[in-house]
């Protein structure tokens, strides 16, 4: 049983029929696995209808790099320009990144001249890498990436084997112990935390995967197993550094792409059971049980702790959101920069925004996440293949799941856990990382069936 | 299959913007919460705590004497030792607090506690001397330790003269506050203000240097400039300390000198003190073993009470029997009402009826002076004499008059504790109270105010107010505080107060008061003998007696009056005010009033009795310097056989007593020949005299040997079996026995 386009998605292609320079085709027709009738039905795109072709499936290993290309089968241009990026998502974007670098330099020269001796250390790092990180995303914008098919594999091995590497030299020079994590390697001049290399290997090797054996989604060999072993086993070795936090990004992330890649419900809300219980059980049956209820009670009431539990923090974040008021102190103001509240440059700069430009900044901040999760999920939406939905919709929806775990962390919302705010926080490499992940966002957006302002 | 994206997948994206939505909100709602439900709780707490830890000290201003240059209390910069555990690197924690440990002697095992609380500061020591945080600095540059050890400058109080002033100076607790005595008094102006750094100052301990910080200096306290002299307290409480020795006086003693005119204590010493840069330490060790002797239990309490004592400055917080002092305020009184005058005579049968208690009688102390007019009467310290003007000046001008002398108030004195007086209002005061109050018993008073009210019959009759800080100076060196020293009131005319004046010199010459006379110093003063009642020694046979000595110099204007009071002297060595406490003001008025620059005027009965000066013979010829000594109405005496005087005892310009003797050395054979000094006390002015002749000595008297019929040595400057040179003057102090109350 197959269902043709609505009335919605008929008006979808009026819109995009400007951009198109081929001739509409009829839907793609799909072979019908004849299990069981589905409602799914392939929502109308852009596409240039080459992808029509039927696969065989056959008994080749689904997951092999060679066969995935082989079902994508078309060659592609390295660069692929087409039409313009969709200038209101850049836009969006190159908003919260000069935003997030004047808060950056205001939050941090009180902490960077405390460290370096220089007030100038920490933005003149930042814009560097700011620079850097757009130039990047724009030669990435350019770049088809349908690519990216082929480097799902390669790039998921090269994270699994980095993150081996956390786990095998944790405690060395390379891994050290910070904080009593070991989430930083360092090589040479440059250090990173693979688990954000981490992050978008999984979107790209759940996008590749989903995008190819989409039919096969609703059974639990092909559209359960392979995706809780991937999870199981990026976020497990980021755990083994301690990082809880991108862990619970990374499930999370894993849950949005499983989501809207088809996976079926059940399978969904048994999975999400299943960590439930997990975590309840990690929590109530180990030995960590009095300490993780001391964090809770700490979490509950942060200005008075129980002993031994250090929520100095939090409440020197809530004491700097709570200064700012409506208008806030004013840009660079905020008397809790000054050594109160620890890492104002970091995880915690969003405090800092609230001291600083009061509650009418912070909105303006959650609002243009908020705008930058909108257009990029509108962007995802309009993609012309699953694989660019899914990449889209992982790589807006990490940005979107950071920013409001970040916020919640910073408001006490949630434990205090370590969560960076994109394009706010201090981080070289993070931000390149994450600029360039942007760029395969503009390059979905070249293809994307979106109105383009 | 299709590549394209799925209903499907629309419809859960759609979802999934549903759920960031909802996200973004709940952020938002937090967000409303904090910032403006809570947020001036919040913003006010973000204020306290960026003021609360960088106050920075005010450096409490120094104590000066009356010069203004020499220090009695001053601050030097010490240092709070403090961790910041979150600051400091977990390997370093265990060098570091075997570093601290060793450098500041504490256990290491404690300061590793410390450098592992989970807290972003905490305090390990304070009151570090510089020198130990130099060393600190020294051991964390030498193991790279770069944050988490702040050294915060304080101030610590030092008192360079050491045990000496203890109860007016006072001292400062851990937090320099005062705690006692000028410490206390002027803790506010002191103190200083606190300044704030609104920035925070950064875990190294510096400050950041940013156009944003705001800093409030602290102000620093106030310096104070005494009007006591450092010179003058000095001779005080030697003084003190020797009255002390001499009569085995148990539980202390006190001596006040003030500037009668302007009421500026001059000095002020209390016996039974301490060293104020170590308070807590109980200084008399009679006193530790008998605390030591106590079951245990009771040591705090004990220990308590004797630092309390040691703390207490008698001149201010104790109060006592005035006793006999009190008649030169009785005579003052009814010399002013006109009921008396010089020549008035009233007539002393030993017991004295008072009117109106129905037969209650009032013994003087000597078996009745007879006849005797109103200037002998106070020569004499006759009580029934002044049980008789009490009565005819009746309660109410005598209450009147006692209350203008300041006797029912404080004295107002700039130091902390001063007692309340206890004493009888005009209607309370019957027959019997006002006969016993007439002679000074029956009502308590400060030394101070006792004093106070001398001062005032010495400088025309007004009453000034007693100080001892002259003015206070700010750190720039304005002066912005200067006492007043305005008197109160006039209590009696300027005609009574010379008459008064001419009556106690009188009294302080051949009187009772003659222990405290000084040959060219006029001299005015009275004694005072008081029965102390205890309320837990009803025991009358032990009894117990405060004796002083009140007086003033030079008659003809006085500049300084000195009140001498100790407490409880050994009754069986002597307890009256005229023999104990009388030397020790001699002893001090004799260096005071040279000090202060007032010469001494002789009168001719004086002249023939007073000491030369030996003249220049050295060098001459054996008989030209014979000829020059016994001109000058000395009698030589020559050793050796040489021709020229070698060496000259007394030397050129020292004292030697009227038709003393000059021993002339002529030869290195004798210039080696010594004599014992001997025991010259305990005699009469003749046999001292007859004793040293014989062991080759002379001897030079002071005290009331030259007025007195009958005084007795008591002191002697060179102690007795010492080797000196023949010829040698020992200077022996006398006293009048005989004459007491």
């Amino acid at each position: 049983m197959r269902q043709t386009n609505t009335g919605r998605s008929q008006s979808q292609r009026e819109v995009s029929r400007n951009h198109r320079r081929k001739p509409t085709r009829a839907p793609a027709s799909m072979p019908n696995s004849g299990r069981r009738p589905r409602r799914d039905v392939t929502a109308p795109s852009s596409g240039t209808g080459a992808a029509t072709t039927v696969i065989p499936v056959g008994k080749a290993n689904p997951f092999s790099p060679r066969t995935a290309m082989k079902k994508v089968r078309k060659k592609f241009k390295i660069f692929s320009v087409r039409s313009g990026v969709d200038r209101v998502f850049l836009y969006i974007l190159l908003s919260l990144l000069v935003f997030g670098l004047v808060m950056l330099f205001s939050a941090s020269f009180a902490s960077s001249y405390f460290e370096s001796g220089d007030s100038y250390h920490y933005i003149v790092q930042q814009s560097i890498f700011a620079v850097l990180g757009c130039v990047l995303m724009m030669v990435i914008s350019f770049f088809d990436y349908h690519h990216l098919h082929k480097f799902a594999f390669p790039i998921l091995g090269v994270t699994l084997v980095m993150l081996l590497m956390m786990v095998v030299l944790k405690g060395s020079s390379l891994v050290p112990n910070i904080n009593g994590t070991y989430r930083w390697l360092y090589i040479g001049p440059i250090n990173f935390q693979p688990s954000e290399i981490a992050k978008f290997t999984l979107v790209l090797i759940f996008a590749h995967l989903i995008s190819i054996n989409y039919d096969k989604m609703e059974t639990f060999r092909y559209g359960v197993v392979p995706y809780m072993v991937l999870l199981g086993l990026l976020a497990g070795l980021v755990m083994a550094e301690k990082h809880v936090s991108a862990t619970v990004i990374l499930v999370a992330i894993g849950a949005v792409m499983l989501f809207v890649g088809g996976i079926r419900l059940r399978y969904f809300v048994m999975a999400g059971a299943l960590i439930g219980a997990a975590i309840l059980y990690l929590v109530f049956f180990s030995d960590k049980f009095d300490y993780a209820l001391l964090r809770i009670q700490g979490w509950l009431d942060p200005f008075n702790p129980p002993e031994g539990v250090d929520t100095w923090q939090t409440r020197q974040s809530l004491m700097a959101i709570g200064s700012g008021r409506v208008l806030g102190l004013g840009l660079a103001q905020s008397r809790q920069k000054y050594l109160y509240l620890p890492e104002p440059e970091n995880d915690f700069i969003f405090a800092i925004v609230c001291e600083e430009l009061g509650f009418v900044g912070a909105l303006a901040v959650i609002l243009l996440f908020g705008l930058l999760i909108w257009r990029g999920i509108i962007i995802s939406l309009g993609a012309k293949d699953k694989f660019g939905m899914l990449l889209g919709i992982g790589l807006t929806a990490q940005v979107g799941i950071q920013a409001i775990l970040n916020i919640c962390v910073v408001t006490n919302t949630i434990p205090n856990t370590g969560i960076s705010l994109p394009f706010f926080s201090y981080g070289g490499t993070s931000l390149v990382m994450l600029l360039a992940q942007m760029g395969v966002v503009l390059s979905i957006s070249r293809t994307s069936n979106v109105d383009k302002v | 299959m299709a590549k394209e994206t799925t209903i499907r997948m629309w419809r859960r994206a759609l979802i999934l913007i549903l759920m960031m939505a909802a996200g973004l909100c709940l952020v938002v709602f937090n967000l409303i919460r904090l910032q403006l439900v809570d947020g001036e709780e919040l913003k006010k707490a973000a204020i306290d705590q960026s003021l609360q830890p960088t106050a920075l000290t005010a450096e409490r201003g120094t104590i000066y004497d009356c010069s203004g240059t020499k220090i009695l209390a001053q601050s030097a910069s010490v240092w709070t030792v403090a961790l910041e555990p979150a600051y400091i690197e977990e390997e370093d924690k265990k060098v570091l607090a075997r570093g601290l440990a060793e450098i500041l002697d504490m256990e290491e095992a404690d300061v590793l506690a410390l450098a592992q609380k989970k807290t972003y500061f905490t305090y390990v020591k304070k009151k570090v001397e510089t020198a130990v945080k130099d060393e600190i600095l020294e051991f964390l540059e030498e193991n790279n330790i770069s944050r988490g050890v702040q050294l915060i400058e304080d101030y610590k109080r030092y008192y360079p003269y050491g045990n000496f002033m203890g109860p007016v100076l006072g001292f400062t607790g851990a937090d320099n506050q005062g705690l006692s005595g000028l410490e206390y008094q002027y803790d506010t102006e002191l103190s200083g203000t606190a300044g704030r750094l609104v920035t925070a100052k950064n875990a190294v301990g510096t400050d950041m240097p940013f156009q944003y910080e705001q800093r409030v200096e602290a102000e620093d306290g106030y310096d104070l400039v005494l009007t006591i002299d450092e010179g003058i307290q000095h001779f005080l409480e030697e003084a003190l300390e020797e009255g002390i020795e001499n009569f085995e006086v148990a539980n202390g003693a006190c001596a006040v000198a003030m500037n009668v005119k302007t009421g500026a204590i001059l000095g002020l010493a209390t016996k039974g003190d301490y060293d104020p840069n170590d308070p807590w330490t109980i200084t008399d060790a009679d006193v530790i073993k008998e605390i030591e002797a106590l079951p245990e239990d009771e040591q705090d309490a004990a220990t308590s009470a004797a630092l309390q004592k040691q703390w207490r400055n008698k001149a201010v917080s104790d109060t006592y029997y005035p006793g006999s002092v009190f008649k030169m305020c009785t005579g003052s009184m009814a010399m002013e009402e006109g009921i008396v005058s010089e020549e008035t005579t009233f007539t002393c049968n030993h017991s004295y009826v008072v009117e109106g208690t129905g037969g209650q009688h009032i013994n003087c102390w000597a078996y009745g002076h007879g006849t005797e007019t109103f200037v002998e009467g106070l020569c004499n310290s006759c009580n029934p004499f002044f049980v008789h003007l009490g009565e005819s000046l009746g309660p109410n001008l005598f209450y009147k008059y006692f209350e203008a002398f300041g006797f029912t108030q404080k004295t107002g004195i700039d130091l902390p504790g001063e007692a309340n007086t206890i004493y009888y209002t005009a209607d309370q005061l019957n027959p019997m109270e006002l006969a016993t109050e007439s002679f000074g018993q029956n009502f308590s008073i400060t030394p101070i105010h006792m004093l106070a009210a001398a001062c005032s019959i010495a400088n025309g009759g007004y009453l000034v107010q007693p100080h001892v800080v002259d003015h206070m100076v700010d750190e720039d060196g304005n002066i912005v505080m200067t006492a007043d020293t305005s008197y109160k009131r006039q209590v009696i005319s300027s005609d009574t107060s010379e008459r008064m004046i001419k009556i106690l010199q009188t009294n302080a010459t051949i009187g009772t008061a003659k222990n405290g006379y000084i040959a060219g110093y006029r001299v005015c003063g009275k004694t005072g003998t008081s029965q102390k009642i205890l309320e837990d020694q009803l025991d009358t046979s032990k009894k117990h007696y405060i004796a002083s000595y009140c007086g003033f110099a030079p008659a003809d204007d006085p500049e300084v009056a000195l009140l001498v009071y100790y407490d409880e002297p050994n009754p069986n060595i002597n307890y009256y005010g005229s023999a104990v406490a009388g030397p020790t003001f001699v002893k001090c008025m004799e260096q005071i009033l040279p000090y202060l620059g007032i010469e001494r005027k002789y009168t001719e009965e004086e002249l023939e009795k007073i000491d030369t000066t030996a003249p220049s013979v050295t060098g001459e010829k054996v008989e030209d310097a014979k000829k020059t000594v016994e001109d000058a109405g000395l009698t030589v005496k020559v050793k050796g056989d040489g021709d020229t005087v070698l060496e000259q005892i007394p030397a050129f310009g020292e004292a030697v007593p009227q038709e003393g003797t000059i021993v002339l050395y002529t030869d290195e054979e004798s210039q080696k020949e010594t004599v014992t000094v001997p025991d010259l006390t305990g005699m009469s002015l003749s046999a001292a005299n007859q004793t040293a002749v014989d062991s080759g000595i002379q001897i030079r008297v002071t005290g009331a040997a030259l007025t007195s019929n009958n005084p007795v040595s008591q002191t002697q400057d060179i102690a007795e079996g010492t080797e000196v040179r023949p010829g040698t003057v020992v200077t022996v102090a006398f006293i009048e026995v005989d004459q007491v109350a």
